[in-house]
């Protein structure tokens, strides 16, 4: 009987020690799970977003517009003779300058911007002008004595034509056809100016893509993350502007309050002012998961939820200008396309090569960005960077944000050591896509530009850096932690600060190993030669 | 000696086996984390990392205040005495089945390598961990001034503590195959209970202390200047005293009235001097005021070779036991020879006069003896029919009988005999003998 009783005993003493070794770890279970739901239970608070879609003024009824116009110019007018302050808020801004106030390496404040920089697509504006400002808020920038202050120059309709049938043509400085005229395959019609001005409204998507979609002259050439297909995409593809989605137009998130439009982008501007940022709607802290919040002191919202950009059409990753002017046997331009319909090679361009659903490159950025102005002494050594963005780990603003990485080879001049500006465009017999002749354009070029060349010329490898903010994932999609805490970690190019499963001391991961392996092997020698000894 | 011991307590087990778990399992996610493999997804083991971190901070500091509370923590104290005994057991003794140089005791539960180690663990290794681990935990940079370096010294010490634990484990565990049996160890640390030594000093202490506080005879401690240190309770049921606090720090004056007084002072004094006192009889005062009598037995404490006080212990003597004291010396005193023998025959005890009849000198040449020494052949039949006779009961008294003495002359006694009983048991016979030879001798002589 006593037996029984103090085996009972011992296995109730132990059953007890067990449930309570283990009592603290079935808690721990519990209270993760639980916050696993809470999580789960997450949904989408936007704040500060609000959407108005009520025309407030019906333009038709305006007596002024229920005219014939002849020319662009007369619209203006009319929109001016009511709107009659908004002229001197759309010169002020860098739609119409396409310049902004810029610091340069000697501290003296210059006006830089679209207007004057070097880019690695087209190159430059100046001396091309006809055909880059076809993109330009005005009419008739052709040359450097376009008049900024003339308001008539003014393109309201560009912006604010609610009939989708307003275009500029391509190669006339701004101006819409005049006639009826074919450009690429592509027929310009006379636009109706009465119907555009009596429809005219806030600017929708398809208004600001007619140029920033097709930046560097084709869809999607540029950003890679914004393009045509934002017209109408799925929300797996954008959740901000797909029409199943948040079917957001660009101006809701890129406020604008007087013209002055919100948002930069530092492949040209510089300075960290008027941004545009996620947390203006999204609140500072959107995750219920507090690991993941303390991660956006370091890094941008878009690094994780924008995992790949041109999801849909190609964006152009490389542009080899050297190998330009190549022509077929029979002297006929060369063109060649990809299976994708890609052009990777035109005779004009040189080599193009393009990538889809691309993994950004990332980079430390605070805001602030550096620009190759024209005229600067470049390093031969290395690959040119005609942005620079600036930031790094130690730095209390900086975060990290995925980025764009466009190369190519472009010409430079190889004894002033400075980037040449050709002479791309025009009818003239130095224009390069007219006689494919790099001295010439490059002369032209640089004379319009007023700055020296020595007549000697190569081509240099340059890189921009294109800061990727659109294209936002659903949030199934977002980067997952071990994107970049692994050994392949997507961040293996930031290596100023431990990331953990990211980086390890090698050698310390070497001993330690070796430690646990030798003291395994010891401890099974040592046991082996227990037993052997025994018998 | 050896005995099964409860050695390792229950919250010790639990301790030893929550921290076990969770040091495997801080391994095991922490290793995710580090890189080294993927198993269960890099957010869950963060997670988890970070809450079995907070429970092993919270056990760490039940354990640190249980090592404290049970004084526990003392075992730890380092020693190389005997280190390097340890380290060839492990080298070359273990192999030729020599014994462990050290022996586990359950106030010595660990070797001095295991001192050592441990040790390391608990002011070393584990705060490091638990340090780094929870700068690691809340390094929120920008958040946080301190950013120089960013993480990798405090990412680079966390992962050698993590090699440095691990290591310990895989010998750790191997170590515990290493004793009595290969499970014995571990079987102890679920159950509690190992075949340890014991350590006798402790033990004998230990059963001493029980034996003194429950003893029925009183135990008093005085210093060297009369007051008394500590009683138990024996000793102050005797004194007739509920409250011990009226006796610790009062003279042991208050023990006696005037008229004993002196004999106790004097008492004291020659303990005082190095003398023991193995029983005496004495007078006590109660503290109610009333007399009692004990036997006391003194001697000196001695400290540093130094007298600093005096021991000993007091055995109270009731009426009864003072009646049976007077006997003691009426027997004793008495012309009367006693004696007693065991059911065997043998002679046990005989007194003075006993001896003077039977003309022996001394007890010894008696004591232990067949009572055939003392009769006559012819004489010892008629004895042994005595004996047999007592034995079953029977009370002989006044039986005249011839004595052979030590130098073979003869006398006459007569006798008076009785069982002694132990129980109610008749363990052997004893009596008294009144000489008779010169009732007879006289009118021979004449």
């Amino acid at each position: 009987m006593l037996m029984i009783r103090k085996s009972q005993e011992k296995f109730i003493r132990l059953l007890v020690l067990f449930i309570a070794i283990l009592l603290p770890w079935v808690l721990g279970a519990i209270y993760l799970n639980k916050a696993n739901m809470d999580e789960a239970l997450d949904s989408l608070i936007a704040v500060n977003f609000k959407k108005d879609t009520l025309p407030r003024v019906d333009h038709s009824k305006y007596r002024t517009l229920n005219k014939e116009f002849k020319t662009p110019q007369e619209v203006t007018e009319a929109c001016l003779s009511c709107h009659n302050m908004t002229a001197q808020e759309v010169m002020q801004s860098s739609h119409w300058k396409w310049s902004r106030e810029y610091i340069n390496e000697k501290g003296d404040t210059i006006q830089l911007g679209k207007k004057n920089i070097i880019n690695n697509f087209c190159m430059g504006v100046t001396s091309n002008e006809a055909r880059c400002t076809s993109c330009h808020i005005g009419y008739g920038w052709k040359d450097e004595n376009f008049d900024f202050a003339d308001s008539r120059n003014i393109d309201c309709i560009v912006c604010h034509d609610q009939t989708g049938t307003y275009k500029k043509f391509p190669t006339d400085a701004g101006y819409p056809a005049s006639e009826a005229k074919i450009f690429d395959g592509q027929t310009y019609q006379v636009p109706d100016y009465t119907l555009i001005a009596q429809n005219i409204g806030s600017p929708t998507n398809q208004n600001c893509g007619a140029c920033h979609f097709v930046g560097g002259g084709g869809n999607n050439v540029k950003h890679g993350d914004i393009a045509n297909e934002l017209n109408h995409v799925s929300h797996e593809v954008d959740v901000h502007m797909g029409i199943d989605g948040g079917d957001m137009d660009c101006v809701d998130c890129h406020k604008t309050e007087r013209h002055n439009i919100s948002g930069n982008l530092y492949s040209i501007a510089s300075i960290d002012t008027n941004r545009v940022s996620c947390e203006s709607c999204h609140s500072e802290a959107p995750h219920k998961n507090k690991i993941l919040e303390q991660h956006s002191a370091k890094i941008a919202c878009q690094t994780c939820h924008i995992p790949s950009f041109a999801k849909v059409s190609a964006t152009k990753m490389f542009w080899d200008w050297s190998t330009a002017g190549q022509f077929n046997e029979d002297g006929s331009m060369r063109v060649e396309k990809d299976s994708m319909g890609n052009i990777t090679y035109h005779s004009k361009k040189g080599s193009f090569q393009w990538e889809t659903d691309v993994v950004p490159s990332y980079q430390w950025f605070n805001g602030e960005a550096q620009h190759y102005v024209l005229g600067d002494e470049i390093d031969t050594s290395q690959s040119v960077k005609l942005n620079t963005l600036l930031g790094e780990y130690k730095d209390k603003n900086s975060k990290i944000i995925p980025v764009k990485v466009h190369e190519a080879k472009q010409i430079y001049d190889d004894v002033n050591n400075t980037m040449v500006l050709p002479h791309l465009f025009g009818k003239d017999s130095s224009a390069y896509w007219k006689n494919f002749d790099w001295q010439k354009a490059a002369t032209m070029g640089m004379k319009e530009a007023e700055l020296e060349y020595s007549g000697s010329y190569d081509f240099i490898h340059t890189v921009m850096y294109w800061p990727v903010n659109h294209m936002v994932a659903p949030k199934e999609e977002s980067l997952q932690c071990i994107d970049c805490h692994s050994r392949d970690s997507r961040l293996a190019d930031l290596t100023d600060f431990y990331l953990p499963g990211r980086d390890r001391s090698i050698s310390l991961d070497f001993m330690g190993f070796a430690m646990i392996i030798l003291s395994t092997l010891g401890v099974v020698i040592h046991g082996f030669l227990r037993i052997i000894k025994k018998k | 000696m050896k005995k099964s011991t409860y050695i390792y307590r229950a919250f010790e087990r639990f301790w030893h086996w929550s921290q076990a778990l969770l040091i495997f399992f801080l391994a095991l996610t922490g290793f995710e984390i580090h890189g080294t493999f993927q198993l269960f997804g890099f957010e869950n083991v963060v997670r988890w990392h970070d809450t079995a971190a907070w429970a092993f901070l919270i056990l760490i500091i039940f354990a640190i205040f249980w090592h404290f509370a049970t004084g526990e923590w003392k075992q730890y104290i380092p020693t190389t005495k005997y280190i390097t005994a340890q380290f060839s057991y492990y080298i070359s003794g273990i192999f030729k089945g020599a014994p462990h140089p050290t022996h586990k005791t359950i106030y010595n539960k660990f070797n001095p390598i295991q001192r050592f180690i441990y040790l390391g663990l608990k002011l070393l290794v584990i705060p490091l961990q638990v340090l780094t681990g929870f700068i690691y935990m809340f390094y929120i940079y920008p958040n946080n001034p301190i950013h120089e370096s960013g993480l990798s010294i405090i990412a680079i010490i966390h992962t050698l503590g993590a090699f440095a634990l691990l290591a310990f484990v895989i010998a750790h565990v191997y170590l515990t195959t290493t004793g009595d049996t290969p499970l014995s160890s571990i079987i102890a640390m679920i159950t509690g209970w190992e075949v340890i030594d014991l350590d006798e000093k402790e033990e004998r202490q230990k059963n001493l202390q029980h034996a003194v506080d429950d003893s029925a005879a009183g135990y008093y401690r005085i210093d060297s200047d009369g007051i008394i240190q500590d009683v138990n309770e024996a000793w102050l049921k005797m004194y007739h005293c509920k409250d011990r606090t009226m006796v610790i720090g009062k003279h042991f004056s208050h023990t006696r009235d005037e008229r004993n007084l002196k004999e106790l002072e004097e008492l004291v004094n020659s303990v005082m001097h190095g003398e023991m006192i193995t029983g005496r009889p004495v007078n006590r005062k109660t503290f109610d005021g009333m007399e009692g009598r004990h036997l006391l037995s003194a001697n000196p404490i001695v400290e540093e070779g130094k007298i600093t006080g005096m021991e000993g212990f007091i055995m109270d003597i009731k009426e009864h036991d003072e009646l049976m004291e007077h006997m003691y010396h009426t027997v004793r005193n008495s012309g009367a020879g006693y004696y007693r023998l065991n059911k065997d025959g043998i002679i046990m005890d005989v007194n003075e006069a006993w001896l003077k009849l039977y003309k022996y000198d001394h007890k010894d040449e008696v004591v232990g003896k067949h009572f055939a020494l003392t009769r006559r052949p012819e004489d010892v039949e008629g004895l042994q029919q005595s004996v047999d006779k007592v034995l079953n009961g029977k009370v002989i008294s006044g039986k005249l009988e011839i004595r052979k003495c030590k130098d073979n002359t003869t006398g006459k006694h007569i006798l008076s005999a009785n069982p002694f009983c132990i129980g109610n048991k008749p363990m052997g016979m004893e009596g008294f003998i009144l000489d008779i030879t010169h009732l007879y001798d006289k009118p021979q002589d004449k």
